[in-house]
């Protein structure tokens, strides 16, 4: 006999249509936090930015690839790193197949890191991941939208009890923990009109679990998550799993 | 000048920070959603299916492919459909196969089932470049038992399904040519996710979502909700390979 509960269908049904309802409100919920998203003010981006990429060095507006709406995933590898975050890597596994869906949607979807390119690119034949990979090496693109924290900004964090997920995530990308920590992930959004470039969205921390789909087809299965506080992070970079933890 | 709102950068701040106190609302709720849907009761299957699999004929117990969680999509291509699924099924499955490797170390097989014969299916799977499982419960009761699919009776008799098929919009007379089959028929199966147990050597069904509910939504809508522009009212979608450009 299963541990959980066992119902008839008739119990199942009646349960699920109250669920239904409680699922019905979270979508009215997220409709309308969609609008007002959409409504949030467009801020001109007037620093220039220089990135390096595939093509050669280029402006914040060259990424934008002909399209008109430009979406950044802050990947978290750093110019300290050997290679790139097992979190930040599994979220990569999901947005690579999303680039062609989403090109045709008027919008170029890419990474950036502050790792130098030759190791981005490195990285990414590894993983096999088709989508384009720039560098702000050298310019304050993380920074100002704060996903790139100082030494000095990290002090207390570092002085304190460190989480064993960020001790096992820097030792996988190969770097001190204070190395790790220094980049923060993030998604970032701009749309280009007249040749102005202007910033419309971020999202970091919680606000980055819709960029982890699999944790939304985990929360349907009977299981669930089925995380624990203080076990280590059971994501692993796709070829990984089944290997000890190493870079 | 554009016509959206333009702002300074504390005005942008100040505006996020509302919005992201709604947001945690939001992951707060879902939360709580989550719990009751862990806590849905599992209903046992006593009906034993046989599914034809691109490895040969496979009761449901063995989909799990020894695992103890089964999560399944059920992708829109029916025995009528000529020229091969849904396109927005399509879009879904194609973000399937990042996540796959990441739920298989997480005790989940994830798969997709479709109604039309296994044949169709394994080809249209290598099309796509799809790597997920793809199983045909053509010849089985299954997707009927499960709601997953209407037989004709049962779709002429919802109204909203007839009044689809006798006045239908454009963008569904459109997705009717890119699936080669009559809205009457294509229309009778249900884009869905469903879940299902596996104890002691029994099977149990725990979870079924259907459209309109956006987790039935190719996972790029998400992403595209955080782009500045309003996305299209009308459904249209297109296979990958498929692009008018």
């Amino acid at each position: 006999m299963a541990e959980h509960r066992i119902g008839t269908q008739e119990q199942w049904q009646a349960e699920r249509n109250e669920l239904l309802k409680e699922e019905k409100q979270l979508t009215r919920l997220s409709d309308e936090l969609a609008a007002k998203r959409s409504r949030l003010p467009w801020v001109p981006v007037e620093k220039v930015y220089r990135f390096e990429s595939e093509r050669g060095t280029a402006g914040l507006a060259d990424l934008f690839d002909g399209r008109s709406q430009l979406l950044v995933y802050h990947f978290m590898f750093g110019p300290s790193y050997e290679a790139g975050c097992p979190v930040c890597s599994s979220i990569a596994d999901t947005l690579a197949v999303q680039v062609p869906h989403l090109g045709a949607r008027d919008t170029t979807l890419m990474l950036a890191s502050r790792g130098p390119l030759a190791k981005l690119l490195d990285y990414r034949k590894r993983m096999g991941w088709e989508i384009d990979w720039v560098s702000s090496e050298g310019s304050d693109f993380n920074r100002d939208i704060g996903f790139m924290h100082t030494e000095e900004e990290l002090q207390p964090f570092l002085e304190g009890e460190i989480p064993a997920t960020v001790v096992q995530n820097a030792e996988m990308c190969g770097t001190t923990v204070g190395g790790y920590v220094a980049e923060g992930p993030g998604l970032s959004a701009y749309t280009l009109a007249d040749g102005v470039v202007y910033r419309t969205y971020v999202s970091s921390a919680r606000g980055l679990e819709f960029a982890m789909p699999y944790y939304a087809l985990l929360d349907r299965t009977p299981k669930g998550r089925d995380e624990h506080p203080g076990t280590p992070v059971w994501l692993r970079r796709h070829d990984e799993y089944g290997s000890s933890v190493a870079v | 000048m554009p016509e959206h709102t333009i702002g300074t950068r504390e005005e942008w701040q100040a505006a996020r920070k509302e919005l992201a106190k709604l947001e945690a609302d939001q992951a707060q709720r879902n939360e709580e959603v989550k719990q009751k849907r862990l806590a849905l009761p599992w209903v046992q299957v006593e009906k034993e299916y046989e599914f034809d699999t691109e490895e040969g004929k496979k009761t449901l117990a063995e989909l799990f492919d020894g695992r103890s969680q089964l999560l399944a999509y059920n992708v829109m291509f029916g025995p009528d459909y000529t020229l091969g699924a849904c396109p927005g099924c399509s879009s879904l499955a194609d973000g399937l196969d990042g996540s796959l490797v990441h739920l298989n170390h997480r005790d989940v097989t994830l798969m997709c089932f479709s109604r039309a014969p296994i044949e169709r299916l394994a080809a249209y799977k290598q099309r796509m470049g799809w790597e997920f499982p793809y199983v045909s419960t053509y010849n089985t009761e299954f997707a009927f038992d499960f709601g997953l699919a209407l037989t004709e009776e049962q779709a002429q008799a919802i109204p909203e399904v007839r009044e689809m098929t006798e006045n239908p919009p454009d963008w569904l007379e459109e997705w009717s040519g890119q699936v080669g089959a009559d809205l009457k028929d294509g229309l009778r199966e249900n884009p869905s996710w469903i879940a299902f147990a596996r104890e002691n050597g029994t099977v149990y069904h725990t979870y079924t979502v259907s459209a309109p509910d956006p987790f039935v939504a190719p996972y790029f809508s998400f992403l595209a909700e955080r782009t500045p522009k309003p996305q299209p009212d009308e459904p249209r979608t297109w296979r990958k390979d498929e692009y008018p450009d």
